[in-house]
């Protein structure tokens, strides 16, 4: 066959075909490098931010493929885990940031520290996320962005009750609360379940008062664990809240059944979508002037071992979406607030509702610093105590005792 | 095997029809393949996806199986020290009794139930077979879908309460209440579980011929008595079927309690089956799971046991 044909000898299906077949020569000769993300984002917001990054990423190193898969929140490290130890891991597994640390002991976490120090975003990152994500000398993975609690009040219920500003301090959020109160609608809701959701939510309250899950017994924690108890018993919050996971808390809120709530910046979308009135405040102190210290949620861009090739493609997209424009549009799709501090202070700008969270951010801690590793044990005897005092099943003291001494061997056993 | 056949006054070969010599053994050998290949897929099927899952979690339940084991592979052997530090928990214990309490009071009330269903579908009347069919929709419904509606209708402001306070009854905070949470889950369960009890036990009993019962009622036999000395007798069989089925389905019941309460208040609803979901992939100890695991199978084993021994008897 001649190898350039006078054309109208040689039918289109053929050329077509000559064609497809050294594109698809050409590719397998580029030899793509796959970089497989597990994750569990699932809300639309969050799709469409990752998609986009992939395709602006695609564009710029056509020899990389990222392929991004879709896992439930609850099976993310137990499948992590099984894909590592049958020797086919993710590139990069997007880990909740508490359960960093306790996943990299097991081993299958890369230790990044070299290359992250040479990213520009790394120094302006906000101690509170770099701790989560640090064991000693070795980084285990690099922030997608950072998410807190505050207080989301719905106006027209404040300004009926004669509210003016919403509560600043423990005492005016009790008393507020109080006022808020009027059966069905209760004043305050927030989430005392079964799960992390409960230590998580308890967090801003025990450490703004100075408090620490490694110290129960110490008067800090009995105080803000006196204050949901108080709060329960005085029936400003409803009794269901130890049954109410983060998402039925904004139903409450969305719905009209409670003035204010407990929450955080990925509920923002939500509560807009339903037309209230509501405005974002920091998590109120127990005397003017002290400064809220809540707990960092948000998920990790964690490299897998593996193969290095895929390592280092993982390493590369990881720095890309670290360019500071990029990162401010993902965390602004997310409703995250960046854990670098420039690009946080423009989205806070940008946004008054994220300006509460922003501020909180130099004050934010990681939650791993209360118990390391053994986090997940130390907030599980935590929850416990806090759903003893508020359904009255133990006393404050008690329950907090019951706590510590539950946690006293595992902060030890590091 | 040749050795054998090459010895002609071996009486293993017999002569066929067509002259042929087949030595007996050999067709014995065939016909033992024939049968046995009919039985490989299921026996391939149990093995591996039915032995093999529970041997492996007795296994690593005899081993320090945790995050940091778990990928390496090491996993080394820790003899029954996750048994002893399951025993030695207060949550494993109340979760134990909590699992008793639960099966007992759910199958009890979904037998008694589904018992008296069936008394009443004895007879007849209109629209019976439409009712049959509306009782079937709690075993059918998603148990999903129940657990929520469940969970709303024992909310502190949902309409139980509210029913309540209309009529004057104190009104406790259901799922919110140490005390009252496991018996809401139970409540729910029944309501799901009656169904498949009044079922079976109606499908036994429409197999009774009607000569029987009035046999009996020529005889002079009250209703009760024909109820303990007809139906209740030849139930039997269906019955022992029901409870111990009742059993298994209700000692590993989990996603009803999962959703309704999570375990909680303060642990105090949690089965062993949300308990030990709890130690696996909450702490993510997998061996110290696995040994919870298999005291659920050992409790359905024992009660089933137990069954047995009392029909024997």
């Amino acid at each position: 066959m001649p190898l350039k044909p006078p054309s109208g000898t040689f039918p289109l299906w053929r050329r077509l075909l000559v064609c497809s077949s050294i594109l698809v020569c050409l590719g397998a000769a580029r030899a793509e490098t796959t970089v497989e993300i597990v994750h569990y984002f699932n809300v639309p917001g969050q799709l469409d931010g990752l998609a986009a990054i992939q395709k602006d990423f695609e564009a710029a190193n056509p020899d990389i493929k990222i392929k991004f898969t879709y896992i439930p929140f609850a099976d993310l490290v137990k499948t992590t885990l099984q894909m590592a130890a049958v020797h086919k891991p993710p590139g990069i597994s997007c880990i909740d940031n508490p359960d960093v640390r306790h996943v990299a002991k097991s081993g299958v976490l890369k230790d990044i520290s070299a290359s992250v120090a040479k990213f520009p975003t790394w120094q302006d990152t906000y101690p509170g996320p770099k701790h989560a994500v640090t064991e000693g000398e070795k980084v285990f993975g690099v922030p997608i962005g950072s998410n807190s609690l505050a207080i989301f009040s719905n106006k027209k219920m404040l300004s009926d009750a004669g509210i003016t500003d919403p509560p600043k301090t423990w005492d005016e959020l009790t008393a507020d609360a109080a006022k808020l109160t009027k059966s069905p609608v209760y004043g305050l809701v927030f989430s005392a379940t079964n799960t992390e959701e409960s230590t998580w939510q308890f967090e801003p309250f025990l450490w703004t008062g100075g408090g620490s899950l490694l110290d129960l017994t110490a008067a800090p924690a009995k105080e803000a664990l006196q204050l949901w108890v108080d709060l329960i018993q005085k029936g400003s919050v409803s009794k269901d809240a130890v049954n109410w996971n983060q998402g039925d808390v904004a139903n409450q809120f969305i719905s009209g059944q409670a003035a204010m709530m407990v929450m955080g910046p990925w509920m923002l979308g939500q509560v807009h979508k339903s037309g209230l009135d509501f405005e974002v405040t920091p998590i109120p102190v127990p005397k003017e002037g002290g400064k809220p210290v809540v707990p960092l949620g948000g998920e990790v861009w964690c490299v897998m071992k593996g193969d290095p090739k895929v390592e280092a493609a993982a390493l590369k997209f990881i720095e890309f979406v670290q360019d500071a424009d990029r990162l401010e549009k993902l965390c602004n799709t997310f409703n995250y607030i960046s854990s670098v501090r420039s690009v946080a202070k423009k989205q806070g700008e940008a946004n008054p509702e994220l300006q509460p969270f922003v501020l909180q951010m130099d004050t934010a801690r990681a939650r791993p610093e209360e118990g390391g590793a053994n986090y997940t044990e130390v907030s599980l005897a935590a929850r416990n105590a806090i759903q003893q005092a508020i359904t009255g099943q133990a006393t404050v003291d008690a329950a907090l005792a019951g706590a510590a001494a539950k946690i006293k061997p595992l902060a030890a056993k590091k | 095997m040749k050795q054998l056949e090459a010895i002609p006054e071996h009486p293993t070969t017999v002569p066929e029809a067509q002259g042929r010599v087949v030595p007996r053994r050999k067709r014995a050998w065939r016909t033992a393949l024939t049968s046995y290949s009919f039985i490989l897929p299921i026996a391939i099927f149990g093995l591996l996806l039915l032995v093999y899952p529970v041997l492996y979690s007795l296994a690593l339940s005899f081993r320090d199986a945790t995050v940091e084991t778990y990928v390496s592979g090491d996993m080394p052997f820790a003899g029954l020290s996750n048994y002893a530090q399951s025993l030695a928990d207060t949550t494993f214990w109340q979760a134990l009794e909590n699992t008793v309490i639960f099966t007992f009071c759910s199958i009890l009330f979904q037998f008694a139930i589904g018992f008296l269903l069936t008394l009443f579908f004895q007879n007849r009347f209109p629209l019976k077979n439409v009712l049959i069919a509306l009782l079937l929709i709690p075993w059918i419904a998603p148990v999903l879908t129940a657990a929520n509606i469940f969970k709303g209708l024992f909310n502190d402001v949902g309409p139980i309460n509210q029913i309540s306070h209309l009529l004057g009854i104190p009104t406790v905070p259901w799922l919110a209440s140490p005390g009252f949470a496991l018996a809401a889950t139970i409540v729910a369960n029944i309501w799901i579980g009656f169904p498949f009890n009044f079922i079976l036990l109606y499908s036994g009993v429409s197999n009774i011929p009607a000569e029987i019962y009035e046999a009996a009622r020529i005889d002079g036999a009250s209703y009760w008595r024909r109820v303990g000395h007809i139906t209740l007798p030849i139930l039997k069989p269906v019955t022992v079927a029901v409870l111990m089925l009742g059993t298994i389905y209700t000692v590993k019941v989990f996603d009803l309690v999962f959703i309704m309460t999570g375990g909680g208040p303060a642990n105090t609803s949690h089965l062993l089956s949300t308990y030990a979901y709890q130690v696996g992939f909450s702490i993510l100890n997998y061996g110290q799971a696995a040994a919870i695991a298999t005291v659920i199978v050992a409790l359905i084993l024992s009660l089933n046991l137990f069954q047995l021994f009392l029909q024997r008897r």
